[in-house]
């Protein structure tokens, strides 16, 4: 039973709950500076209209303080601090000290200053203080994160009353045709971009099947409603591939 | 997630590789940083809210919540001629051009965009794609209520005619009058069957 409860995924791994950061922190360190690319190539570019949806359903204005979580290399982040003004705030993380350099960088070659600050953060112990953001938002991150409960709680916390979280990941094809093509590609071909790409078959591996252990819509919106949100909504995009999940604390 | 976020992105894309190239452009859209600039086209059909970001790159967004800055409405065109200085005035007082908020913002905003060298035919093509299928959605609707319409009052003559003034077809009524008459013939050969097969009997019983 103790083995049980600090045991946890690694893809289809089960490995120990206190190993699982180290091999994902493996991963992120190897892919980092490749990111970009392969997320254009992964997707074939319509991770851009995802995170278009995810920015339209966050409703951020002007002077707002936004928590941007496992930012990688700050897409999300990037369009908020352009949203929020000069008067507004945006806290740009990630676990992963390699990632979060390469986005650092990123945004500081974009011209971003003042309203963008960087901390490298573990989602599951936010460093920030209860009721302080309007919105909090992890984008294809949940899934790498050990105890997603306990980082779900801890947005919860840290939303001002009114505020609202969301979340992009990958989720479950809602037909069947879809997921059996979608399994091919994820398994066979994926792997082999990772391959030529960035040198990296292993990590794009677990990339697929983190994917296939990550809770589905409905579990993941039941998920956000224990930790205590209210009005969780699910929108589903490309079929089910991608969802957003979006709660708010009233 | 639709073909609109496709062709938004797109417009993004090319207006903000545009103002990339514009430091002046671009610094004085950056002074807008954060503002919201709504244009409303086609009587509402098409709505897209500007963001200027720190360095006056654009963000284009479908829906926005809460109230823009300003609002600046009208048809395409209309909107590219009030955008330019020498005419502007004529297509506001004109009353083709609607602003609401802050005027000041949706001034500098317009005039801004209007410097820039855009192809706005070529980037509007994309947009007035939207409209041009609103338009086309709303006529074909009419010309299937129009058709409905025409339909019902085509049949309506048609069987007048064939029914009074051709002749052909018998009036309702009569139809009805026909029927119960059927109806009171076979009721009539009934009992006349039945008297006869009556008579029969009591021929039969006498005989007996």
């Amino acid at each position: 039973m103790a083995e049980k409860e600090h045991s946890t995924h690694f893809g289809y791994r089960t490995v120990d709950a206190a190993e699982k950061d180290g091999l994902v922190r493996g991963v992120f360190d190897s892919v980092a500076s490749k990111y970009d690319v392969m997320n254009d190539l992964m997707s074939l570019g319509i991770h851009r209209l995802w995170k278009r949806f995810a920015i339209e359903l966050a409703g951020v204005r002007r002077g707002q303080r936004v928590l941007d979580l496992a930012s990688g290399t700050g897409d999300l982040a990037d369009r908020f601090a352009d949203l929020v003004g000069p008067e507004g705030l945006v806290l740009m993380t990630d676990i992963n000290a390699a990632m979060l350099g390469v986005g650092r960088d990123r945004m500081l070659n974009r011209g971003h200053a003042g309203n963008l600050v960087y901390a490298q953060v573990n989602a599951e112990t936010l460093p920030v203080p209860d009721d302080s953001f309007d919105l909090i938002t992890i984008a294809f991150g949940l899934r790498n994160v050990t105890d997603k409960a306990e980082a779900l709680s801890g947005m919860y916390q840290a939303l001002k009353p009114g505020g609202r979280a969301l979340i992009l990941e990958f989720s479950k094809p809602l037909n069947k045709p879809l997921e059996k093509l979608y399994d091919l590609y994820s398994f066979k071909l994926l792997p082999k971009i990772g391959q030529i790409v960035a040198k990296d078959a292993d990590s794009y591996r677990y990339l697929a099947e983190s994917i296939r252990m990550h809770p589905n819509q409905s579990t993941l919106k039941g998920m956000m409603e224990d930790a205590g949100f209210e009005r969780c909504d699910v929108h589903n995009l490309t079929g089910g591939i991608v969802a957003v999940h979006r709660g708010f604390k009233l | 997630m639709s073909v609109r976020d496709l062709a938004l992105e797109g417009l993004e894309q090319s207006l903000n590789r545009v103002i990339g190239l514009d430091p002046l452009a671009g610094g004085r859209l950056a002074r807008l940083h954060g503002r919201v600039v709504r244009i409303e086209l086609g009587g509402g059909a098409v709505q897209l809210n500007f963001v200027p970001g720190h360095d006056g790159r654009l963000q284009i967004l479908g829906g926005i919540e809460g109230e823009p800055d300003c609002t600046l409405a009208g048809s395409p065109m209309d909107l590219m001629r009030a955008s330019d200085k020498s005419k502007g005035a004529a297509q506001l007082f004109a009353g083709n051009v609607r602003i609401d908020g802050d005027t000041r913002i949706a001034q500098s905003f317009s005039e801004t965009l209007a410097g820039l060298d855009i192809d706005w035919e070529e980037q509007l093509s994309r947009l007035t794609g939207d409209i041009a299928a609103h338009e086309i959605g709303r006529g074909a609707r009419a010309v299937l209520h129009e058709g409905t319409r025409i339909g019902r009052s085509m049949r309506d003559n048609l069987s007048e005619y064939l029914t009074e003034e051709a002749r052909l077809l018998p009036h309702r009524f009569e139809i009805e009058d026909f029927l119960s008459d059927v109806d009171g013939l076979r009721d009539d050969s009934e009992r006349l069957a039945a008297r006869i097969s009556l008579l029969e009997r009591r021929l039969r019983g006498d005989a007996s």
